[in-house]
This record gives C-alpha cells, sequence and structure tokens, in this order.
C-alpha cells in the first residue's frame, strides 16, 4: 500500500528547493554564534567534554538537535509538496444519501469473516465509514427500505447526528422493495441548503440544473426487483453488495393448514422448504400446536431443491401451528413458520333471484352448504324492511343478486349478475355478443382453482370498474367480470346473465358454462372467498408489514392486539373490520375483544427472495434506462495527507521554537 | 599598601566570637618567641617536664634541692617552655578567585583573616601570604593583637590578579619561609598542571597543611543554558558546549571525582582537606565550619 506522489511544482522549482537543506546546514555551522562566558577555569569542563566525546554520535545529534528539527521540518514541507495520497474510501461529491436495506435477509449471518454479526451490522459500518470520510460541507442523508422506505435521518452536515440515526436502524423481518426508498431518495435529493435536524424539509419540484447530482448509496444484498419505473434523474446511483456470495439457508417458504380433499373432516398441514445452497440438508421438522410438540419428521433437502411435507392432523379444529426446522444456517428467521386452524364458522349468504335453476342447484350442493348457509328470495324482498334491516345490520356475508337491484347498497360482500351497483361506481358499457374470453386474471383468489374460456356467452355487457377494480374476466372489448373493493367489502360483477330470453319471451339459456365442471367449483370459491367468516387477511398469506383485516369484529369495543414478542396494543374498533398494522414480526397475534373469543393470525415471511441469502455479485439492477451493478461507478477519493503533513511540520516549528527558547535540556 | 582605609574584614561581633578560639596544631613545633603555646624545649613555664643532672653553670634556681636532700646529688627541675606557633596563611590571588558572589576571594580572605586574628590573640606568629609573592619578598609578621589592623588592611591590599600556577607558588613560600608551623592554603585547586606537585613541597615541609578548597556555586551547581563558549580567565583556553542534561550530569560526575581525588590525596599524605563553598556566611564559617574542620578550637 504505497502511496502514490503526485509533485506539486516543476522540476526547476524542486532544483531550487534541493539547494535549501545544504544552505540550511551551511548557515547553520556558519552562524552558530555561541555565547562566551568568562569561567573560572575550562578544566573540568574540559575533562567532562572529553568522556562525552568518547561515545557519541548521539551526543553530536544532542548538540544539534535545533538543526535536526529545522531539516525534519524541511522534509515534512518536501513531502506535502510531494503530495502522497492513497486510495481511500471517501466517496467523490458533496451530497450522499445512504441508503441501508434492513429487511429480513440484511439479518443473515454471512458475513462473520467481516467481523460483523450480521449484514445489517456490515451495513451500518461501511455508511459509518462513508460518514467518516465526508468532507466539511457534504449533506447526507439517510434512508433505511424493507418493502418501504423510511427516512432515519433528513439531509444534514452533522456527522454526529448522521451516526448516531445510522446506530437506531433496526433489522425488520419484512420482505424487499426499493422503489418507495428511490421515491423518498428522488424526491429528497434536490435543495442544496442543508436542512435542520429533525425539520421537514420540502422537496424541490424542479432540481435545478446548475446543481451537482446527488450520489445515491445503496447498501443491500440485492434481494429486490428491478425499478424499471424509476429515473435516477439526479442522483448517481451506486451499490455496495453486502454478503457473501456463498451463504447457506435452509427455509420454510409457505407453510398452511387445509382439509384433505377425500376427508373434509380432518386437517393436513402442508409445508414447503428450500434449500438455498449446493450442499444436500437433512433437517429436522418439528410441528408443535399452541407449543406442544405434535409431530416431527426428517427432510433430506436436495441442493438448491425443496421438499413439500405433510402432517396430518386428526382431530384438531382449532390452534396455533409452529413449524421449527432445527437447521444451522445464515438466516434464522425464516427457519420458523407459523400457521392457524381457524375454526369452521359457515358464512350466511342471501341469493336474490327471480329464479335461476342451475345457480340454485349449484347452491344447493353439499360442499356449497358446509361454507355458507344460503338463503333465497325473489327480488321483491328486497323491497322489504326486513331486508333493509339486515343489509345495515350486515346480517348476511353475501348478497347474490341475480338480474335484480337493491335501492343501495348492503353492508356486505355482493356478487351481481347481468346488473351492476347502484351507486355511481361502476359503468355498464355497451352489449357484445359472443364475446371471447382472451384473460382470465389467475392470481386472484376467486380464480385460482378454475380453468376457463371452454364455455360460451351469447351476451355479454362490458363492465368498468371503479378505481382498484380488478377485471377477472377479459374478452377482446373489454371486461365482462370484475371484482372491486368497497370500504370493507368486495364486490364482483359478471356482466352477463345465466337466463335470458328469446325475441319470443321463451326462456332460454345465455351461456352454457353451468354445463362446465368449473362453473360448481367457482360457485364454491365464491362462497369461500366473500361468503364466508374468513376473511383475505386470516386466510391469506400474511406477511410482515402488511396490515392484518379482521372482520366481524363488533363496533366500539377496543381490542386487545397481543403482538408475538408479548406487547399488548389497545386498538378502537370503530366498523366491523379491524385492520392492524403493527405486523413486524412473524409469529402468531392474538386478537380478543372483550370477554369475546381470542382469534389468532399468523404472519410469515414465506419470501424465496429474502431466503435466497446467496449474493450474486454479477447480478445488474435496472432502474429505469440504467443497468447498474454492485461495485460500478465505485470512484473514490484518493485520501491526500497534505495537510497532516503541514500540521505536523507545523509541530515541529512549535518544538523547535519551544525549544530554542526554553532551552530545553534533552 | 593602600592609603584608604578599607572596609573591615571582620566585624567586632565576629571578632568577638573569634577571641575564644584557638589554633590547633597536630604538631608540636619549636616557637622564636615566647608566647603560649607548650614548645619542645624546655623552659620556665609553670608545668613540670623532666629531671636532668646539674652541671656546672645552670641556674642554681631551678636545682631540685628535695631531690638532693634525699639522694645527696644534684638534679636540675625541668620545666615545659611554651612558646609561640607560626602561623601562614597562603591565599591563591589568581584570577580564577574572582568568580562567585561572594567571590571565592573574599571567602578567602575573611577565613584567612579569621584565622590570623585567632592567632593574633593567642600572640601566635601569623604570617600571611599569596602565591605570586617572589622567593625573595616574605610577607610581613603579625603578632599581638594589636597587629589586627596591619593585617586586616594587609589582606585588603592583596587583589585576586596574580598569574601564577599552584606549583610555582608553592614553592617559592617555601623558599620564603623556612620554619614549621600550620600553614592553610586557601585556593580553588583548579591548576591545569594538577596540584599533585604543589602539595608535595608542602608535605616536604613538615608542617601542618591545612587545605581549603574554596569552590563557588557557580562551579558547584552551573546554571548554563545554550551554545556556549566557556573562556578560561586566566590562560584565555576556551571549549564550546552546548548545554544539555548529559553534559551537565557529565559535569557533576567530574567535579564529584576531583574532589574526591583531592580529599583523598590530602588524606592520604595527613594533610587536611576540607571543602568550602564561597557563599557561606562568615558566623557559620567560624564558629560551625572551621570548628568541624578541626582547625580551631
Amino acid at each position: 500500500m504505497w502511496p502514490q506522489w503526485t509533485s506539486m511544482l516543476p522540476l526547476w522549482q524542486w532544483l531550487i528547493l534541493a539547494a535549501i537543506p545544504p544552505a540550511i546546514i551551511a548557515l547553520y555551522f556558519l552562524k552558530l554564534r555561541r555565547q562566551p562566558l568568562l569561567v573560572p577555569s575550562t578544566y573540568l569542563w574540559r575533562k567532562s567534554i572529553e568522556d562525552l566525546h568518547v561515545n557519541s554520535f548521539w551526543q553530536r545529534l544532542r548538540r544539534n538537535l535545533l538543526l535536526l528539527l529545522q531539516l525534519l521540518l524541511l522534509l515534512l514541507l518536501f513531502l506535502a509538496l510531494l503530495n502522497p495520497t492513497w486510495q481511500g474510501s471517501q466517496l467523490s461529491g458533496h451530497r450522499f444519501i445512504y441508503l441501508v436495506d434492513n429487511s429480513a435477509s440484511m439479518s443473515a449471518t454471512d458475513v462473520k469473516n467481516q467481523d460483523a454479526s450480521t449484514r445489517l451490522d456490515l451495513a451500518k459500518r461501511r455508511v459509518a465509514e462513508l460518514i467518516d470520510g465526508m468532507k466539511p460541507g457534504d449533506v447526507a442523508m439517510l434512508i433505511s427500505f424493507s418493502d418501504t422506505g423510511y427516512v432515519v435521518q433528513e439531509r444534514t452536515e452533522n456527522k454526529r447526528e448522521l451516526k448516531r440515526q445510522l446506530q437506531a436502524i433496526q433489522p425488520t423481518q419484512r420482505t424487499t422493495s426499493i422503489k418507495e426508498a428511490l421515491r423518498l431518495a428522488t424526491g429528497l435529493a434536490h435543495g442544496n441548503r442543508p436542512a435542520r435536524t429533525g425539520s421537514p424539509e420540502k422537496p424541490a419540484a424542479v432540481p435545478d440544473a446548475t446543481e451537482e447530482p446527488a450520489t445515491l448509496l445503496v447498501l443491500s444484498d440485492f434481494r429486490f426487483d428491478d425499478a424499471p419505473d424509476f429515473s435516477a434523474g439526479h442522483l448517481l446511483p451506486k451499490l455496495i453488495l453486502i454478503g457473501s456470495p456463498d451463504a447457506r439457508n435452509v427455509a420454510i417458504t409457505s407453510f398452511a393448514a387445509r382439509r384433505y380433499e377425500d376427508k373434509p373432516q380432518d386437517l393436513e398441514a402442508v409445508a414447503r422448504m428450500d434449500n438455498f445452497s449446493d450442499q444436500e440438508r437433512k433437517v429436522a421438522a418439528e410441528l408443535s400446536l399452541d407449543g406442544r410438540l405434535i409431530d416431527s419428521r426428517e427432510v433430506t433437502l436436495p441442493p438448491q431443491g425443496q421438499q413439500t411435507v405433510a402432517f396430518p392432523l386428526a382431530n384438531i379444529d382449532t390452534g396455533a401451528l409452529t413449524l421449527r426446522i432445527d437447521v444451522q444456517d445464515d438466516l434464522a428467521i425464516d427457519n420458523t413458520a407459523y400457521t392457524v386452524i381457524q375454526p369452521p364458522r359457515r358464512g350466511r349468504v342471501l341469493f336474490v333471484s327471480p329464479g335461476s335453476k342451475e345457480w340454485e342447484k349449484a347452491l344447493r350442493t353439499g360442499e356449497a352448504g358446509k361454507v355458507g348457509n344460503v338463503t333465497r328470495q325473489g327480488p321483491q324482498y328486497l323491497l322489504t324492511d326486513e331486508y333493509q334491516r339486515h343489509a345495515d345490520a350486515g346480517e348476511w356475508d353475501l348478497i347474490i343478486y341475480d338480474r335484480c337491484t337493491p335501492k343501495k347498497m348492503p353492508r356486505a360482500n355482493t356478487f351481481w349478475i347481468g346488473r351492476i351497483p347502484p351507486d355511481e361506481q361502476w359503468k355498464k358499457g355497451e352489449r357484445v355478443e359472443v364475446p371471447t374470453i382472451i384473460d382470465t386474471e389467475r392470481t386472484h383468489p376467486l380464480m385460482q382453482k378454475i380453468e376457463v374460456g371452454d364455455f360460451i356467452i351469447a351476451e355479454a355487457a362490458l363492465l368498468k370498474p371503479p378505481p382498484g377494480g380488478v377485471s377477472l374476466f377479459d374478452a377482446a372489448e373489454g371486461s365482462i367480470f370484475a371484482v372491486a373493493p368497497r370500504e370493507s367489502f368486495q364486490d364482483a360483477v359478471l356482466g352477463f346473465e345465466f337466463d335470458g330470453v328469446n325475441a319470443k319471451g321463451e326462456p332460454v339459456n345465455n351461456t352454457n358454462w353451468p354445463l362446465r365442471s368449473s362453473f360448481p367449483l367457482f360457485v364454491h370459491e365464491l362462497l369461500l372467498f366473500l361468503g364466508s367468516g374468513i376473511t383475505v387477511g386470516e386466510a391469506d398469506v400474511l406477511r410482515p408489514g402488511r396490515a392484518a383485516e379482521l372482520k366481524s369484529m363488533t363496533a366500539g369495543v377496543t381490542a386487545q392486539v397481543r403482538t408475538p414478542g408479548g406487547r399488548t396494543v389497545s386498538l378502537p374498533v370503530s366498523g366491523e373490520t379491524l385492520s392492524f398494522t403493527g405486523t413486524d414480526e412473524v409469529g402468531v397475534y392474538e386478537v380478543q375483544q372483550g370477554p369475546g373469543p381470542v382469534r389468532q393470525f399468523a404472519v410469515n415471511l414465506f419470501s424465496p427472495a429474502e431466503s435466497e441469502v446467496r449474493t450474486r455479485p454479477e447480478q445488474r439492477f435496472h432502474a429505469g434506462d440504467a443497468t447498474i451493478s454492485p461495485g460500478e461507478n465505485w470512484e473514490t477519493v484518493r485520501v491526500s495527507i497534505f495537510k497532516a503533513l503541514l500540521l505536523l511540520a507545523l509541530a515541529v516549528l512549535m518544538v523547535e521554537w519551544y525549544i530554542y527558547n526554553r532551552r530545553v535540556y534533552v | 599598601m593602600p592609603v584608604e582605609s578599607p572596609p573591615p574584614i571582620l566585624s567586632p561581633a565576629l571578632l568577638a566570637q573569634l577571641e575564644r578560639l584557638e589554633l590547633v596544631s597536630r604538631k608540636i613545633y619549636r616557637g622564636q618567641m615566647k608566647g603560649e603555646r607548650r614548645s619542645p624545649r624546655k623552659g620556665q613555664s609553670v608545668e613540670f617536664a623532666d629531671f636532668r643532672s646539674y652541671v656546672p653553670g645552670d641556674d642554681i634556681r631551678f636545682i631540685d634541692w628535695n631531690t638532693y636532700a634525699r639522694l645527696e646529688k644534684l638534679f636540675l627541675k625541668l620545666f615545659l617552655e611554651e612558646e609561640d606557633l607560626h602561623f601562614y596563611a597562603l591565599l591563591d590571588a589568581s584570577p580564577s578567585m574572582d568568580f562567585g558572589s561572594p567571590t571565592k576571594f573574599e571567602f578567602a580572605r575573611q577565613l584567612a583573616a579569621s584565622l590570623g586574628f585567632i592567632g593574633l590573640v593567642r600572640s601566635d606568629r601569623v604570617r600571611i601570604e599569596t602565591l605570586g609573592q617572589s622567593a625573595r619578598a616574605p610577607g610581613p609578621v603579625f603578632r599581638g593583637r594589636r597587629s589586627l589592623t596591619r593585617m586586616q588592611s594587609h589582606l585588603s591590599g592583596i587583589e585576586p590578579v596574580e598569574k601564577v600556577s599552584l606549583a610555582a607558588g608553592v614553592r617559592n613560600f617555601s623558599l620564603r619561609n623556612s620554619g614549621r608551623g600550620i600553614l592553610v592554603l586557601i585556593t580553588d585547586l583548579m591548576d591545569k598542571e594538577g596540584y599533585e606537585a604543589a602539595l608535595r613541597y608542602l608535605i616536604a615541609r613538615q608542617m601542618d597543611v591545612y587545605v581549603v578548597q574554596v569552590l563557588s556555586a557557580e562551579e558547584m551547581e552551573p546554571e548554563l543554558r545554550g551554545d556556549m563558549r566557556l573562556v578560561d580567565c586566566e590562560d584565555d583556553d576556551f571549549t564550546e558546549i552546548t548545554t544539555s542534561a548529559p553534559l551537565l550530569a557529565r559535569y557533576q560526575r567530574t567535579l564529584a571525582e576531583f574532589i574526591n581525588q583531592a580529599r583523598e590525596f590530602c588524606n592520604r599524605r595527613g594533610v587536611a582537606y576540607s571543602l568550602a563553598r564561597s557563599d557561606l556566611a562568615v558566623e557559620q564559617l567560624v564558629a560551625g565550619y572551621l570548628r568541624k574542620q578541626g582547625l580551631v578550637r
């Protein structure tokens, strides 16, 4: 690690400077003026000096201490002029935005060889080093991000405050998404004046063209997707890859309790485990119910492979299941998974129809009967006070309107056949004949198990769902089946009837879907998804940081939510739905409202992206048009000790002055 | 001899103090005149010394008639003779003595005066000389209390300007004075040719020799700083030094060695050696210091 020398002077000036040391030596000996002093006798002095002369190069040095100090001073000045520099960790630029990833994968412990306990610790140390390297006048901002971004420290020059806030960044158990953080960084990047600590900063709407671009430093293991809509604009993104490509991890990537298809009264717990390493791993999986071990299994995971394991759960109706795999790996959070067996509850479904054989048949099946308790009524029922009272009180979980419309929307999930809801949000377009379904939204819970497209529709109306709505069936002309949220409810609208009338007024079938096997399945899913008491939040995978929505709460009674960490949060319940956002930990959360039963929901990481902790240095990150790879654009300023040398020279000068004035004995 | 009256070297209070003291000689010498000291000669004091047979011509007053009555032989009673003591103070009046505060020479002069006065009071024969006197010009002799003023003015007249080596000065002294007695040599012993030869002259004379080495505070604890050119006041020889802690430590060692060598040299040859700092007060000098050195009692 030798310095690089960059002379500040041309050669001829150096030649002049080279003459200075001999001149100093010459002048020193020429001008050495000893103070004459008359003494009684030089006898003893002469003897003393003779003794000293015997031993002594060092005595000479001592005698010429001032000369030596002068030469040292000169040497330091020359060195300063040569300006030695080292490759340092100081960054070029004056404005920095540090994006520190604190997602779940940053808790990986594969950086022990770099003297850090976790990746986050290492990232924090790197940032601290970079903060130390900031020059006076440099400003920096600190953002932590997991699935969302959080401004830890607004733009400031105060290094101490930056480092204090840096240390305050805690690991989270959330997944990673850089988009929000990038959006924050872009928004806050502009404006030259450092904001006072803690004061809210107004981002300048238009960046000043003359302004120097801010350096955006992302410290992460890069387990996130590209940000195609991100425009780097006035930012110079630089990536620092934290983590090792050799990290090993075994993870539970999914875990759920479900009913056997052939024995619906019994449950089984199904888990999928992934091995994110190149070695075969044998892990012991232990399943416990409410903390009590009920089953265990040894699972062999092939390299890079996965394994699905099913645990039969006989005679278990309710409780919290915990699956733990006993394995030494670099990420601990995904070694445990939780799920909650919800007590069965039958939904209440109102089917309002002028009469539809297919629907009534489908709703009468045994499977449908298990999911929900279906009440049938004619369209005139909608005009009764009873209907209105029940609809306003939220008596029904789901109301199916077949070719009829109530005066106002009920407090329930709704499914519309051939009509649109009476509120202004939904728009009905033109009618199309024999629409061809060209796309279905397979990811929606309603559609996951259904294969459509093998039936034909005679006539359908095109639908325009309100904002937030999702089209489930897309015909060439537009959507003919869509679902949209309304408050805490879901409205699904089908643009075609099942029973139509022909020109002669005879009843005809508008579609042959009821003849296909997908139809009863669809009705079952419909009842399950919209008509059962199980809410989306309870039934689906809930990841850390996502809001848990609990339906069927009693309004006005405070709910107590107990987190896996043992913290109890009191939440006022205003409507029927409780939305709890403090799901930062994985584990089982318990909700109790008044003296009512304890309800549970589980939060799991279940993210292969987070669990795959091996970093890929060759990975590219696409932000807008730019492709950035870790380490690219990694320009550092050469660290110069020019100033330090000058300060040292000054110190030598002061020592010399002191010795000269005080005649210090050495 | 200076014409003006010099300031008295000894104050009246000191004189009163000195009056009670006497010079102590470790040897008994023959004097020249009747004095107050025991002499090896038999004489007429009251103190009996011995008997001897009468021979014609002896003073019949000293015949011991009681012995004659018993033995019928004539014996002469002999008595101890008391004589004066020869006291010499030999001052080093070289320029090197003119250093210190007070100067070493001042100190030497006071010491010589004090001792001389003690001798005067005891009717001893006091002679104060310097090393620079020639072999043929002996200094004046003082005897009796009345000579005090004369002695003081003689001392005041001596200036530390004589450039003569220690050995030469002592040789000249020996040539001038053949008598025996107490010799107090007051010097700094700083002679580049060495003090040994000089002291040997004195030892050869079988005198009761006291050497008082006077050193100034500046010599014992030099306070020098920086680059110096030390010039010898006697021979203009110079030494260039750059003061440093090791050099000063070295000087202290050299000085201690020098003093020890001198003391050892003297002790081995029966010469009483003592070291004095020139800034010692006169009262302390006499009452404490000289008594402790065994020169007076």
